[in-house]
C-alpha cells in the first residue's frame, strides 16, 4: 500500500483530554452542537462532559437495568434516547441529564435506535418488530414480524426506515404504512449501512462477506474473501466509498465509475488486531479506525478507496466507538475498559483537502 | 488486551417435559460459588429462580452456501455478543434449548463465529431424556435422536416411573446410540453439579485424562456367569429365545473379580472370532470353543457339561441368561431334589453376572461407531480420507472424537469434531505406552464396515 514506508505520525490528533468511566463503554457522541460528548457504558452509566475541557456536567447510574444497549442522538443534539436489557426506551434532555419520556416495549432486549434525519421520528427495533415514535413518545407505526430479530436499522429519508434481519432488508414508508422495497438473500445480515444518496444498501454478513443492493436498478453483488464478519461499515459523505472491517484491515471498496465490481478495494493495514470501530468525517474523505488492539488511526482517503494515514494514536484498549465532533475539528474514541480520549485534530497540508 | 480465560458454555437440551428446568434451577440454587448466565430458549411453565436470564427465541441462520456446518445460531451470537461485554459479572454460561432444538448449530455456533470463539469454549452438551418417554420420541423425530448423538452426558431421568429392566434396556440403546457419553440415571433431575458442569467435553485432552479410553469395548457377547462347580456332571437348560441359535464359549478357572472377568473376555473374542461348531439339544458342551447352540424346538432345551475337577465355569454368552431363561443345574442330585418341594436344590446360582457393551444390529438410524487399531497412521493418507468422508457424508456425521497414533509423531493427535468442522492437535507425549488409534463417529446410516476398511488402508 502506497504511504505505509513513509508513515510516521504527525501530530494530526493532538491530546486534547482524557476521562473514564464506570464500566464497558459501548456509546458515545456529541451533543448540544459539538459541546458536550455524551458516553454510556454497558452498565448502564451515561455521562456528559463538557467537550473542550472534559470537566464533567452530569453522570447518571443504571439507567436501565441489566444495562444499557444502545443510544441516539437527536439530531438537534438537544435530546437523545438510550435503550436496553430492561424493554424500555428513554428519552432525555441533554442539558439537565433529566429523562422526559420513558417507552415500555415489554420483556426483551431492545438493541436498535435511530432518530430519522429531520429529527421527527425515533425507529426503536424490538425483537421481530420495529416501532416509530414521535418526540413526544407516541407511537406512530409499527411494523410486522420479521423473519428473525432486527439486526439494524437505519433511515433512507425522513420517512423511509430501512431494517435488515436474517435473510431480508426491508424499506418501509412509515408514514404510509407501505413496503417500499425488499430485498432477499439467505444470509445473517449482521450489519447495515445506506449511501448518503440512498440508492446503496450494504450489508456485513455472518458468512464474512459483504453484501450490497442499488434500489434504482435491484442490482446486488457480494464481495467475499474477509477473514472475519465485516460488523463496521461506513459510508463517507458523498457515497463514493465504503470502508469495512473484518479482519485488522480496513477494505475501501469504491463505488466510483463502475466499481467497486470487478475492482480491488483499498487496503488500509496498520492496525496490528481486528477493527472494531470505523466513523467518516462530516465533511470530505476522513476516515477515523479503531481495532481491538486500542490503536485509533485517522486516514485521507482518495476516490479510488486507496488511502494515506494521517495521524494515529493509542487509546488503550479495544476501541468500542469512535465520534467526530459536528466540526471535524476534535475525534473521541472509548474503550472497553471504560476510558474515553478526545484529541483535537489539525489538518497540516498547505491545501486543505478537498471538501474539508 | 489482557488475557482472559474463555468462559465456559454448558448446553442443556432434551424434549419438553424432560426436565430441563429442573435441573437448571438445581444447579442454580446449589452453593458451587459459580455466577452463572442463563439463556433461555425455552419458556416453560417453571420460572427460572436467578438473576441473569436471558429469554431468547432461537433462530437458526443457514448460510447463503447452503452448508450445513456453517448454520449457527443468531440469537446466541447476538446473547454472547453483549454478554462478553459483562465478563465481570457471570463466570460461566447455561443455554437451555428448546425441545425441537437441533445441537449442530448450537455446536457448531461455538466453532464458526470468531468472536465467540475468542471469548467462550464450549464445555458440554448435556441431554435429558425422559425415561418414560422417550422410546416413543426416538422413533418420532430426528431431533430428540439428534440430541442424545451429540450429549457428552445423558441424563436418564424420571427413573422412578420405570421398571430397572426396562431401564437397562434404555441405557443400552442410548449407548448404542452414543459410546462417547457418559450416561447418568436420576429421578428428579438431581445429578451432582460436577457430572454436568465443567466437563471439558471438547478438549479432548481433559477427557482422555479423566477417562484413557472413553471407549467401553464392544464384545460380541452380552452377559457373562462365573458358576463355582464341584466335580461332576451339570445342565445347562434353557427355553426359546428371540433367536433360533445362540452363541457360547465355556471357559475354565474363570475368575470373579473386575480384571479376571476383562481378561476372559478378551480371550473369548478370540474364541468367537472362529466359527461356531452348531450343537443340538443333548451335547455335551466342549470347553474353550466356540458353539452355536441350536433352540429351534418348542419345549425347554437341556446341553451337558462334565467336569472333572472342581472349577470356576464362565459362560459368555451372545445374549442375556434373562432373555432364554439360561439356568445351570448339577444333574446326579436332580432326582432328588426335585421330589421335596418342587424348588430345584440342584440349581446352581452364579457366583457373579456381567453384562457387557454388545455389538449388535442397531437399531437405529442414529449410532456409534468405534474405530480401534494398533499400529501408526500415515498422517496425509488419513486427512485426505477424513475431508473425504467429512464432505461427503458431513451432514451425517454428528460427532467426532479420538487420538491417533501419526508414523514419525512422538505425540498423542487429538481429534474432535462436529459434522465437518474438524480439528487434529498434539497432546501428550506416547513414551512407553504402546501406540494405538481410536476413533468414535455418532451419525445418522454410517457403514461401519466400509469406514473400517478404509481406516486401514491409513495405516502404516
Amino acid at each position: 500500500m502506497p504511504g505505509v514506508e513513509g508513515f510516521s505520525p504527525q501530530g494530526m490528533l493532538h491530546e486534547g483530554w482524557s476521562a473514564e468511566v464506570e464500566d464497558y463503554a459501548i456509546v458515545c457522541g456529541w451533543t448540544l452542537g459539538g459541546k458536550a460528548l455524551l458516553v454510556g457504558d454497558v452498565a448502564g452509566g451515561l455521562y456528559l462532559f463538557e467537550g473542550k475541557s472534559g470537566s464533567p456536567l452530569w453522570q447518571k447510574k443504571e439507567v436501565h437495568k441489566g444495562g444499557l444497549l444502545a443510544l441516539s442522538i437527536h439530531p438537534d443534539g438537544d435530546i437523545f434516547a438510550t435503550s436496553g436489557q430492561d424493554g424500555r426506551v428513554l428519552i432525555w434532555n441533554s442539558e439537565e441529564g433529566e429523562s422526559t419520556k420513558v417507552i415500555e416495549l415489554g420483556d426483551g432486549w431492545v438493541e436498535h435506535l435511530r432518530w430519522s434525519p429531520d429529527g421527527r421520528f425515533l425507529a426503536v427495533a424490538f425483537s421481530r418488530r420495529v416501532h416509530v415514535y414521535g418526540i413526544d413518545g407516541h407511537e406512530h407505526w409499527k411494523s410486522g414480524e420479521h423473519p428473525s430479530t432486527v439486526s439494524s436499522i437505519a433511515w433512507s429519508k425522513s420517512n423511509e426506515l430501512a431494517t435488515a434481519c436474517y435473510g431480508r432488508v426491508t424499506f418501509f414508508d412509515v408514514v404510509c404504512d407501505e413496503v417500499n422495497q425488499k430485498f432477499e438473500w439467505q444470509g445473517s445480515l449482521v450489519s447495515m449501512a445506506l449511501s448518503p444518496d440512498g440508492d446503496v444498501v450494504a450489508c456485513g454478513s455472518q458468512d464474512n462477506s459483504v453484501h450490497f443492493w442499488r434500489r434504482s436498478t435491484d442490482q446486488d453483488s457480494e464481495m467475499t474473501g474477509y477473514p472475519g464478519k465485516p460488523s463496521q461499515l461506513a459510508f463517507d459523505q458523498s457515497g463514493t466509498v465504503l470502508a469495512t472491517g473484518g479482519s485488522d484491515v480496513v477494505t475501501v471498496w469504491s463505488f466510483e465509475g463502475n466499481g467497486p465490481e470487478g475492482t480491488a478495494p483499498g487496503q488500509l493495514s496498520l492496525h496490528t488486531d481486528s477493527i472494531s470501530s470505523l466513523a467518516f468525517s462530516n465533511h470530505g474523505m476522513l476516515l477515523a479506525s479503531g481495532a481491538r488492539d486500542g490503536s485509533v488511526l485517522v486516514w485521507f482517503l482518495k476516490n479510488n478507496g486507496d488511502g494515506d494515514p494521517l495521524g494515529g494514536a493509542f487509546a488503550g484498549e479495544l476501541v468500542s466507538a469512535i465520534a467526530w465532533r459536528p466540526d471535524d475539528c476534535s475525534l473521541a474514541a472509548v474503550n472497553s475498559k471504560g476510558g474515553l480520549t478526545v484529541w483535537e485534530f489539525k489538518m497540516r497540508t498547505k491545501s486543505s483537502p478537498k471538501g474539508f | 488486551m489482557t488475557v482472559e480465560q474463555k468462559v465456559p458454555v454448558t448446553i442443556l437440551t432434551g424434549f419438553l417435559g424432560s426436565g430441563k428446568t429442573t435441573l437448571l434451577n438445581r444447579i442454580l440454587s446449589e452453593e458451587h460459588g459459580k455466577r452463572i448466565a442463563v439463556i433461555e430458549n425455552e419458556y416453560g411453565e417453571v420460572g427460572i429462580d436467578q438473576g441473569l436470564v436471558i429469554n431468547a427465541d432461537e433462530e437458526v441462520f443457514e448460510m447463503s452456501n447452503g452448508c450445513i456446518c456453517c448454520t449457527v445460531r443468531g440469537d446466541l451470537i447476538r446473547v454472547l455478543g453483549n454478554l462478553m461485554k459483562r465478563r465481570d459479572k457471570f463466570d460461566y454460561v447455561l443455554v437451555e434449548t428448546t425441545g425441537l432444538a437441533d445441537p449442530g448449530p448450537v455446536a457448531q455456533t461455538f466453532f464458526m463465529d470468531d468472536e465467540i470463539r475468542n471469548e467462550f469454549s464450549l464445555d458440554g452438551i448435556v441431554t435429558l431424556v425422559d425415561a418414560a418417554h422417550i422410546d416413543q420420541q426416538l422413533g418420532r423425530s430426528d431431533e430428540s435422536s439428534e440430541q442424545v448423538a451429540f450429549a457428552d452426558v445423558l441424563v436418564l431421568n424420571k427413573t422412578d416411573l420405570v421398571s430397572d429392566e426396562s431401564l437397562d434396556i434404555l441405557e443400552s440403546r442410548l449407548r448404542d446410540m452414543n459410546r462417547m457419553a457418559r450416561v447418568v440415571r436420576s429421578k428428579q433431575a438431581e445429578v451432582s453439579i460436577d457430572t454436568v458442569l465443567n466437563l471439558s467435553a471438547f478438549d479432548l485432552d481433559q477427557v482422555l485424562k479423566r477417562r484413557p479410553t472413553f471407549l467401553e469395548p464392544e464384545y460380541p457377547f452380552e452377559w457373562t456367569g462365573v458358576f463355582s462347580l464341584e466335580k461332576g456332571r451339570y445342565e445347562l437348560s434353557l427355553e426359546e429365545g428371540p433367536d433360533p441359535t445362540m452363541s457360547l464359549v465355556v471357559l475354565e478357572d474363570q475368575g470373579i473379580d473386575e480384571a479376571a472377568l476383562n481378561a476372559g473376555a478378551e480371550s473369548c473374542v478370540r474364541l468367537y472370532a472362529d466359527s461356531a461348531e452348531l450343537l443340538h439339544p443333548g451335547s455335551t458342551v466342549p470347553i474353550e470353543k466356540h458353539v452355536s447352540l441350536q433352540l429351534q424346538s418348542n419345549e425347554r432345551k437341556s446341553f451337558f457339561l462334565e467336569l472333572d475337577n472342581p472349577t470356576h465355569i464362565g459362560l459368555f454368552t451372545q445374549h442375556t441368561a434373562e432373555e432364554f431363561d439360561i439356568k445351570v443345574s448339577r444333574i446326579d442330585t436332580l432326582i432328588t431334589t426335585t421330589e421335596s418341594d418342587g424348588k430345584n436344590d440342584a440349581l446352581v446360582q452364579p457366583e457373579t453376572e456381567r453384562t457387557w457393551v454388545a455389538e449388535h444390529e442397531h437399531d437405529d438410524e442414529v449410532g456409534s461407531i468405534a474405530i480401534e487399531r494398533i499400529g501408526d497412521v500415515d498422517p496425509e493418507k488419513l486427512n485426505k480420507w477424513l475431508s473425504r468422508l467429512l464432505s461427503e457424508k458431513g451432514v451425517d456425521i454428528f460427532r467426532t472424537k479420538g487420538f491417533i497414533s501419526y508414523a514419525g509423531e512422538s505425540r498423542r493427535m487429538v481429534f474432535q469434531g462436529v459434522h465437518m468442522l474438524f480439528t487434529a492437535q498434539p497432546d501428550k507425549e506416547w513414551g512407553n505406552e504402546p501406540r494405538h488409534n481410536q476413533l468414535v463417529f455418532i451419525g445418522r446410516n454410517l457403514d461401519e464396515k466400509e469406514m473400517c476398511r478404509e481406516f486401514d488402508k491409513c495405516l502404516v
